[in-house]
């Protein structure tokens, strides 16, 4: 069974939306039900970093090995990446309206985010303006391996010099204890897990629909 | 302002510690929460159906072009 | 290496004093938009608009510098001189002049504000001592993102779609060190800021250091 991570995508996604709705949540003021985005939106944003890393990986492999193979994963992933990224801002800007009145705060981890958003669409345009593949393929990979390095010092370290409104950090009364929960542990890792590998399986279609069409062009 | 703050949601937890938090009860109760449940359950498995059927069919172009590129 | 570094320097700074075609540039650029600045603003009550406005002139200064920072090196002949010397000495010596560059123009762009819209910066030392990392990092970044937008077709646009989005966790850190020392805050409070301006500046020079040589070779 090679596809079985495929498999596990499906049933990880459907226990998270079961056990999502039904299994009993801690009762919070502010929050309320709106707590059960947690499955939902958080996990965008886990799937999105992962393939963003492993695309850098795939970037290095392509600055070692010269593979155009390597390029090919490294941009694919890029593009699942964005597109789970957008979906993680439009979920958390509509989760922010009802919990802290505004679609937009300026908060650590949403700028952080839309930096990201910029940096990977810089990224895209960079790639536009090159036609040679060989080029393309190692000058991108220079960018991607600087700008996620760059990237991560910035998720990893601003956040914890400032006040956010996210739980963790700063004083939220949102979910401070929910990592305490049982109930919501159950779900949430199960969840995480299953919208990385859902991510993961789109841009593995995205790669083999490349490798295709570079196929056919020569 | 973080001390103020701290004050604000002190007073908060106290009153939400003297009546019970609202919730979505009603809708457990009245069993609707299920509605939306087997919809967004039908949502995903179309969607899922989907990606798994563009996979099929992925790989049956994939297997095309190795065989043409063989027969040449 | 060291020798190539300082041959290499010398040749940059003396066709830098023979033309002085950027540093014109940036001394029109800066002294323009300060200008302006202090037109709208006359003097400036508030500290954060002054440092934000003045971070804000310095990177679009500093771009604008390093923009051009590879250009003469697309041409042949130079191809042929760079054949003598290795990558890494390269990218050094374009730091190092890159950083002297942005330094006068930070100094200039300084002088212009304080003699314009005063100087509310209460601790002075410990100011300069952020934006000499504040610069470093900049121009750090700066080198090795015009060393890949010059091997593109149009590379003046894209060095700043490029470097805008990481050059940001410098300059957020960059501003909010900047104004505690202009509040007048000592080492104790800065030095979180102060530690992760260096541990940009290393990051970003050994990552030019590591992936240079990449790009030189296509």
């Amino acid at each position: 069974m090679r596809n079985w991570w495929k498999a596990l995508a499906v049933i990880l996604l459907l226990f998270t939306l079961i056990g999502g709705f039904l299994i009993e949540v801690p009762k919070q003021v502010i929050l309320y039900e709106s707590i059960r985005n947690l499955y939902f939106h958080v996990p965008m944003w886990f799937s999105m970093i992962l393939l963003f890393f492993v695309s850098t990986i795939y970037s290095v492999k392509n600055l070692s090995s010269g593979k155009i193979v390597d390029d090919t994963k490294a941009v694919e992933l890029v593009n699942t990446g964005i597109v789970f990224g957008i979906l993680g801002t439009i979920t958390g800007s509509i989760w922010a309206k009802f919990t802290w009145g505004a679609w937009w705060t300026n908060d650590v981890k949403l700028n952080g985010s839309a930096i990201t958003m910029l940096i990977y669409l810089a990224y895209m345009v960079l790639r536009g303006s090159m036609d040679d593949e060989q080029k393309r393929a190692r000058i991108s990979a220079v960018y991607n391996i600087f700008a996620f390095v760059l990237l991560i010092v910035f998720i990893g370290i601003l956040p914890r010099m400032t006040d956010s409104l996210h739980p963790g950090n700063g004083g939220n009364p949102g979910f401070n204890n929910y990592d305490l929960d049982n109930n919501m542990k159950l779900v949430f890792y199960p969840a995480v897990i299953g919208w990385v590998l859902l991510g993961f399986w789109i841009a593995n279609i995205r790669i083999r629909l490349n490798k295709i069409k570079q196929q056919l062009i020569y | 302002m973080k001390f103020v703050l701290g004050i604000i949601l002190s007073f908060l937890s106290f009153l939400t510690q003297a009546q019970p938090i609202e919730m979505a009860d009603q809708m457990r109760a009245s069993g609707k929460i299920y509605v939306v449940v087997a919809v967004l359950v039908t949502i995903l498995v179309g969607l899922i159906i989907f990606l798994i059927t563009i996979d099929r069919k992925v790989k049956r172009i994939e297997q095309e072009l190795k065989q043409s590129n063989a027969s040449k | 290496m060291l020798n190539e570094i300082t041959t290499l320097l010398k040749k940059d700074f003396t066709s830098e004093f023979r033309q002085k075609a950027t540093l014109n540039g940036i001394l029109l650029y800066v002294a323009s938009t300060v200008f302006i600045a202090y037109q709208v603003f006359n003097a400036i009550e508030e500290l954060t608009t002054w440092i934000a406005l003045f971070w804000i002139i310095l990177v679009f200064a500093s771009t604008n510098a390093s923009i051009n920072s590879f250009k003469a090196e697309s041409s042949q002949a130079y191809y042929y001189y760079y054949s003598l010397c290795s990558a890494s000495s390269i990218i050094f010596s374009k730091l190092i002049f890159n950083a002297s560059l942005l330094l006068v123009t930070a100094g200039l762009t300084f002088g212009l504000f304080v003699l314009l819209m005063g100087n509310p910066i209460e601790n002075s030392i410990l100011f300069s001592l952020v934006l000499l990392l504040g610069i470093l990092a900049i121009a750090s970044t700066l080198t090795l993102v015009s060393a890949i937008a010059s091997k593109t077709n149009n590379n003046s646009t894209l060095t700043a779609i490029l470097s805008f989005p990481i050059l940001l966790p410098v300059l957020l850190t960059a501003i909010k060190a900047s104004v505690l020392c202009g509040l007048g805050f000592g080492w104790e409070d800065c030095v979180v800021y102060v530690s992760t301006l260096g541990l940009l500046n290393l990051l970003t020079i050994a990552l030019s250091y590591v992936l240079f040589p990449y790009l030189w070779r296509s």
